[in-house]
């Protein structure tokens, strides 16, 4: 075992980290952007102030979002105006809403209650009081 | 029987093989399970703190071994250290070979 036996094993230990951060990072990302087939489009538009939410069936909300449990969802995010965030920190989900831009997020609640969302990005004078609230109820 | 050099090197590589092995396999055992069953969805809140966790883990490693390893360093090569009573060869000027 040559003198310098143990730096060479200082940084492969090293280098053995970083490549595992890599990868994991990388697979968990490509896991959490594949969308489920069968998820409901939500078409989610964000304007100074609120909040305006489509459902696949063509009924609109404003300042709220009723889900089901168990049904999976994909949320296309845009803004009409300035950049907002939609936000939902409860379930984890923060995509920005651009003008002239559809994101997208997805997610499934397993969970029925009320959730906040709000906006969270800047957009202005009354951006802290730009919040809706999320309904998740029993799929009976 | 007293450790030598040699072998306490081999154990700290073994060690390591060990870990880094169980970084890798612990994550793709339970997204091997999560993959299993019809109708079942990933939960993303889920995955991305476990992620975040795992991150965490990985950079206080990384920072306790850097760190570690300089506070070792700055201890063993100070003036006052034992080791270090006598001049080494390279200070005294002797020919090294």
């Amino acid at each position: 075992m040559g003198h310098d036996t143990a730096e060479w094993v200082y940084v492969g230990v090293i280098c053995g980290i970083l490549a595992w951060v890599g990868v994991d990072s990388w697979y968990i990302e490509k896991l959490v952007d594949d969308v489920p087939k069968d998820a409901e489009v939500i078409k989610v538009t964000a304007q100074q102030w609120f909040w305006t939410f489509e459902h696949q069936d063509g009924t609109k909300e404003v300042g709220q979002l009723h889900l089901k449990k168990g049904q999976p969802y994909k949320f296309e995010i845009t803004s009409k105006d300035v950049n907002h965030a939609f936000n939902m920190p409860d379930w984890v989900i923060m995509q920005d809403a651009v003008p002239g831009r559809i994101n997208k997020a997805w997610f499934v609640p397993d969970q029925v209650g009320e959730f906040p969302i709000q906006c969270r990005e800047y957009c202005g004078l009354l951006h802290y009081n730009m919040r809706g609230t999320l309904y998740i109820e029993d799929n009976k | 029987m007293k450790t030598t050099r040699k072998q306490s090197m081999k154990s700290v590589m073994v060690l390591t093989a060990v870990t880094l092995s169980a970084l890798l396999v612990i994550p793709l055992v339970n997204l091997a399970d999560a993959a299993t069953g019809e109708k079942e969805y990933i939960k993303v809140r889920n995955e991305v703190w476990n992620l975040f966790f795992r991150m965490t883990t990985a950079a206080f490693v990384v920072g306790a071994v850097v760190s570690g390893t300089i506070i070792w360093l700055v201890w063993r090569f100070r003036e006052s250290h034992p080791k270090n009573k006598n001049p080494t060869r390279w200070e005294t000027g002797e020919e090294v070979h």
